[in-house]
């Protein structure tokens, strides 16, 4: 549980001092994206949790969550289609789902160490 | 917590680019919330750049005026200003006649004639509507002009004419047509009276220039001075 959270440290500490700008047209997709790969995590540390992690899905679902999402919703809007909100509605239900299977693990395995 | 062995490498490394993403995301929004402030700071400066400059213009302006010297404003645009030259442009013909109306017993025949207030009215409502030349019956109507009865007769600039009177006024057609026409406006209080009156609109109304004399007995030209001033 360390490491993750040292990489997390690490990232945030290398993007706040990395000189670079999303510019405002394309602030839309990369908080999508962004969304996605949160979600992304959330998955693989409760599928870590339930012992069915597999590092190739994970890091393809990363990737390929993230990519996918920002390139819908850059679609939606050439088509005059809000995915923005979709993603944002399936991304955010996802996240919570994830949060809760985590909760639920972690509760379930103390009150086992407890007995 | 000690589940969770397997995948610890990866996740750390997604971890650390999501860390990264975060914290771009975060600065990101952070500039564009500041970007607008800075945007509106600019805008603002600018305007009040522009608005000091306009400022000292109009001072400058003010002072050379005050000091009479070399005016923009040349003897022709004076004249036309005062009421001295000739005008013609598109506006409004106005005739106003008594009314065609017996007036009934008992009552006042008085309110059937045209007074100076109606035609005071309609100059007043003409000149709201933005009027630049107005004259009744051919006498150009100026900062001194008079309009009062004098007996069954209207005098203007100390000249008298009766009934029907025509008003020239020059301005823009619709604007001045409308305001004497407006709903509640002066054409239907008139009308109540049987006061017969006639716009007609057209493209070109002469108004000629005022061809009276001028005297300045008591007033005498003075700096410029606040009313609060002036009165101790």
């Amino acid at each position: 549980m360390i490491l993750p959270v040292l990489g997390l440290v690490l990232g945030i500490l290398l993007g706040m001092f990395f000189p670079v700008v999303i510019p405002v047209a394309y602030a839309k997709l990369f908080s999508v994206a962004l969304l996605a790969s949160l979600d992304s995590v959330f998955g693989g540390l409760r599928a870590a949790a339930a012992d069915r992690f597999t590092n190739a899905v994970f890091i393809t679902g990363f990737f390929s969550n993230a990519l996918l999402a920002a390139f819908l919703v850059f679609i939606g809007d050439r088509l005059g289609i809000d995915l923005y909100y979709v993603a944002l509605l399936t991304f955010g239900f996802r996240i919570f789902k994830n949060l809760a299977g985590l909760r639920r693990y972690f509760l379930r395995s103390d009150s086992q160490k407890v007995e | 917590m000690k589940h969770i062995h397997k995948g610890s490498w990866s996740i750390a490394c997604v971890c650390l680019v999501l860390g990264f993403m975060l914290a771009v995301q975060f600065r990101t929004t952070q500039d564009l919330k500041s970007n607008v402030s800075y945007q509106r700071i600019e805008e603002i400066s600018e305007r009040l750049l522009q608005t000091e400059k306009e400022r000292d213009k109009l001072k400058e302006e003010l002072n050379r005026m005050q000091k009479g010297e070399e005016t923009d404003t040349s003897d022709a645009e004076l004249k036309l200003r005062a009421g001295l030259a000739p005008v013609e442009g598109p506006g409004v013909i106005v005739r106003l006649d008594d009314s065609a109306m017996t007036s009934k017993a008992g009552e006042n025949p008085n309110l059937y004639v045209i007074h100076d207030d109606d035609l005071l009215r309609v100059i007043n409502e003409l000149r709201a509507a933005g009027a630049e030349a107005i004259s009744v019956n051919g006498q150009r109507l100026i900062g001194t002009s008079e309009i009062r009865c004098a007996g069954p007769t209207l005098s203007v600039n100390n000249v008298r004419s009766a009934a029907p009177y025509e008003i020239h006024a020059i301005g823009d057609k619709t604007t001045l047509e409308n305001a004497l026409r407006m709903r509640g406006g002066v054409a239907e209080t008139l009308k109540v009276w049987g006061i017969q009156l006639d716009i007609s609109v057209r493209d070109s109304v002469y108004v000629p220039a005022y061809k009276g004399s001028y005297k300045h007995e008591f007033a005498k030209p003075t700096e410029d001075k606040d009313e609060k001033e002036a009165k101790s």
